[in-house]
């Protein structure tokens, strides 16, 4: 299994954005490229392809549910991981990011020492342990 | 794996907490600014979708740096807004007051951690890590001298400020507004009265009087009286009721569970009572109602009449089967109207009606006023009639819990039993009624002087317990070695006469044991070495091992 090195985070909110860069960079080790909106998040894709996206559900001009939508019209696209992140964390609502297809649903606030240990958990799962 | 430079990243967290710190505090201003507005605006949707908005972002990044009380209310304010959203009708000033009262909080709250330091301060009105409460204010006016100092040097006993007005006017006058004001009914005056009857005038009034009459008692509750004694003035009766009207604001905020098969509705309800400081839980299936009372212990329970499954009545027949939750009232919360079938209801099971659809201000009202009253009634079962203190069998209950309590965080808590020397010979010389009024003195100041996290019971006749947790051996006895002289420098009066009586107590520690019954004979046994030790004296056990 490839380590998951590339990540796309897809955050309108710049202290999330900051402070997730210092625990996915510093902390994590990964490369990551930010992007303010879906729509600056689908541009961005156009030419780059990272090993896994994470993405706020709630976003002004295209959310979080809808930017999927559009990734997974996109054969280059649709097999990238999709990690939704977000403040409102109800079962049901869990479980309605799932059947859209993300991979999985993490709950804000997050710990900026843990988050990237919890993407590379996902990561692990995403390829089974092979 | 990356090793992360470890205290780069703490430097990098810090300088992100320093910058969102000070975001944060603007946000919270520009959403106030955006709650005025929109009551100036009424139905305004655009606004409302943006505080919303706003709400929800604060909601999922405050907690990642430190804030996470904040994060959390401005996530029930989000909810709160996202249901006013989906309804097409409009906004009720009052709840959007509630918003705006809350972020006025959140901002005094930053303001404070601002001053503090950087560190973001747990929101907690009752820190009470001090032996002694802040003082309440009390005002007293219209007093003769003797009187007025006599009051004064008993009061100040009990740990209140006090401060004496020569007239009525210059109470209109005092910064902050005290807290309770004593005055004769002689020098009430119509603009007093008027200014003591205003909404954020929080001085509660308690009027004396030469004499007891029913008329006299009518006219007190009209000016406003929140109190009435007669001369020559009770103290601790006094002093009990000085304590009721100042903590009335400060006490632990009610609970309520409610019982409703509409989610969206019930949800509505909790953030509605969440929102006016209720701390509500709602329980969505009648069968978990057993387990909610359990671990929520509501002072009141809501229940809606028509569920599928079991009716609100067919609940509160279950409910009334079992001891405990006797003293719970149960309100029903319909529809119906038809008087028969209200009455039905009332004879099965509950205790009153709330008729549907209430506002989110009849709801709140209604929810206080019966939680309050529960409050009170519950308090009385439980407590010694005589001193308002706990009685002997929730004394050792709470002593169980603090003894597990103590085992579980290592924190030492001290025992302490407390009994008035050669109280039969008070009683045989001046009568009971004067022995009563010294066991209430001291059960005053006990209350009075330790903290709220403190315990204290009536044992028995002149016997007192106190459980303090957190708190050893070594503390414990400064702090009773301070109660004690206090007490026994303080003047009781029985008619003309004046003497003064002493204490003495014994102190054990959760050191010496494990178990609560243990540690009472222990605390008792050091007590009895005090009484052969002279009396007026506090020892500590030795420890046994």
């Amino acid at each position: 299994m490839k380590p998951l090195d590339t990540i796309l985070h897809v955050e309108d909110d710049p202290s999330i954005q900051a402070v997730a860069r210092v625990a996915l960079e510093t902390v994590g080790g990964f490369n990551v490229t930010g992007c303010d909106d879906g729509q600056h998040a689908l541009n961005v894709l156009a030419t780059f392809r990272p090993d896994l996206i994470l993405m706020d559900v709630m976003m002004p001009n295209m959310d979080g549910p809808t930017t999927l939508k559009h990734l997974q019209q996109d054969e280059a696209l649709a097999s990238i991981p999709v990690v939704f992140m977000t403040a409102r964390i109800q079962p049901a609502e869990v479980e309605q990011y799932r059947a859209l297809g993300a991979v999985d649903v993490l709950e804000k606030p997050f710990d900026p020492m843990t988050l990237a240990e919890r993407l590379r958990a996902v990561w692990e799962n995403v390829h089974g342990d092979t | 794996m990356a090793t992360p430079d470890a205290s780069l990243v703490q430097q990098q967290l810090a300088n992100l907490k320093e910058s969102y710190k000070h975001r944060l505090a603007e946000d919270l201003v520009d959403l106030e600014r955006c709650t005025t507005a929109m009551l100036a605006e009424q139905g305004n949707r655009e606004m409302m979708a943006s505080l919303c908005q706003s709400l929800h972002r604060i909601a999922g990044s405050a907690g990642t740096f430190g804030w996470t009380e904040v994060g959390a209310a401005c996530r029930e304010m989000e909810q709160q807004t996202q249901i006013w959203l989906k309804r097409a009708d409009d906004v009720a000033p009052e709840a959007l007051e509630m918003i705006r009262a809350r972020l006025r909080a959140l901002i005094g709250h930053m303001h404070k951690a601002a001053s503090d330091g950087d560190t973001p301060p747990r929101i907690d009105f009752d820190a009470g890590s001090e032996y002694t409460d802040a003082a309440v204010t009390v005002v007293l006016l219209g007093l003769s001298t003797h009187e007025g100092e006599h009051m004064a040097d008993a009061l100040k006993g009990f740990g209140y400020a006090i401060r004496f007005a020569a007239e009525a006017g210059d109470i209109l006058s005092m910064s902050p507004a005290p807290d309770v004001l004593v005055a004769d009914q002689n020098v009430l005056t119509m603009s007093l009265r008027a200014y003591i009857s205003r909404d954020d005038v929080p001085t509660a009034l308690i009027q004396l009087n030469r004499l007891d009459t029913f008329e006299r008692r009518l006219h007190a509750v009209r000016c406003g009286a929140q109190g009435y004694f007669t001369y020559p003035i009770d103290i601790p009766r006094l002093e009990a009721r000085l304590r009721r009207l100042a903590t009335r604001h400060t006490q632990d905020p009610y609970r309520v569970v409610i019982v409703d098969d509409d989610v969206e509705l019930s949800e509505h309800f909790r953030l509605v009572l969440q929102a006016a400081g209720i701390d509500s839980r709602v329980v969505n299936t009648p069968s978990m109602v057993v387990a909610a009372l359990h671990d929520h212990m509501p002072d009141i329970l809501i229940v809606d009449i028509n569920m599928p499954g079991c009716s609100g009545p067919e609940l509160a027949q279950v409910l009334r089967l079992d001891d405990d939750w006797l003293k719970v009232p149960i309100i029903y919360l319909s529809a119906e109207t038809d008087q028969d079938r209200r009455t039905v209801a009332l004879r099965q099971a509950g205790d009153d009606f709330l008729a549907k659809p209430i506002s989110d201000l009849d709801l709140i009202n209604a929810v206080k006023v019966r939680s309050q009253r529960s409050r009170q009634l519950s308090e009385a079962l439980e407590r010694d009639g005589l001193t308002g203190l706990m009685k002997h069998a929730a004394l050792k209950e709470q002593l169980d819990i603090e003894v597990s309590r103590a085992q579980r965080s290592g924190e030492p808590a001290s025992v302490v039993m407390i009994d008035i020397d050669h109280f039969k010979s008070v009683n045989d010389t001046y009568g009971h009624a004067t022995g009563d009024y010294v066991i209430r003195l001291l059960a005053n100041l006990l209350r009075r002087r330790l903290r709220k996290v403190d315990t204290v019971g009536r044992y028995g006749g002149e016997e007192f317990v106190a459980i303090l947790p957190n708190c050893d051996a070594e503390n414990a006895a400064r702090i009773f070695n301070e109660i004690r002289m206090n007490f026994s420098q303080l003047d009781c009066v029985s008619g003309e006469q004046s003497f003064r009586v002493s204490f003495s107590a014994g102190i054990a520690t959760t050191a010496s044991s494990g178990e609560g019954s243990v540690l009472l004979e222990i605390a008792d046994q050091a007590m009895y070495q005090a009484k052969t030790g002279g009396r007026n004296k506090v020892c500590v056990s030795e420890p046994t091992d």
